[in-house]
């Protein structure tokens, strides 16, 4: 699974939502992403439920072809 | 003599992932132990809740991997490893308490 995979999963689940994934270990590490996740769909909620939104899109990938993703999400206000 | 890994059954991991979370004001699920992680997000998770408690449980999930992860997204809706749990709640993995503690917010958070 590559980068833009990891995006377009997030991407085509939430709303508005604009998925930055960077491999922080190695360009060709295709097993620890970290992910900059910024959609007001975030607005309100906690970060457990923030993160829960990122890895019910990510769903099966996540722990079977991805071993890890740094995740931070944040809100359009947030990201200004 | 090799080390044979002991056999434990799921219902054994789903007691323990139970009792462990109802009877531990700050319970860390985690690759490896306290003294030798065996993944630098368990590492990092390990070092933030240390920062602020001494009793900090840790819970080595490598002896059944698939078991503990199955139990545990009974508890926080995920697999992924590590977790934290304060007071019987879900608080987060790794990239959660690292942001809770760059907004100063971990410390409440742990102190239940």
């Amino acid at each position: 699974m590559d980068k833009e995979e990891v995006a377009a999963l997030i991407e085509d689940e939430l709303p508005d939502v604009t998925a930055t994934v960077t491999t922080p270990r190695d360009p060709d590490d295709d097993k620890h992403y970290a992910v900059r996740v910024v959609s007001p769909a975030f607005e309100g909620k906690t970060l457990v439920d923030q993160h829960q939104l990122v890895h019910d899109a990510l769903g099966e990938h996540l722990t079977r072809e991805i071993h890890a993703i740094e995740l931070r999400t944040l809100t359009p206000d947030e990201a200004e | 003599m090799a080390f044979e890994p002991e056999e434990v059954s799921p219902e054994e991991v789903t007691d323990h992932v139970d009792s462990a979370i109802e009877d531990n004001e700050v319970v860390l699920f985690m690759k490896g132990d306290e003294l030798m992680p065996q993944c630098g997000y368990s590492r990092k998770a390990l070092g933030l809740l240390t920062q602020y408690r001494e009793d900090v449980e840790t819970v080595n999930v490598l002896r059944a991997t698939d078991a503990y992860r199955e139990a545990l997204e009974r508890h926080s809706g995920r697999e992924t490893i590590p977790q934290t749990f304060v007071d019987g709640e879900f608080i987060g993995g790794s990239d959660i308490l690292e942001q809770l503690d760059e907004r100063g917010d971990l410390e409440a958070k742990v102190s239940g």
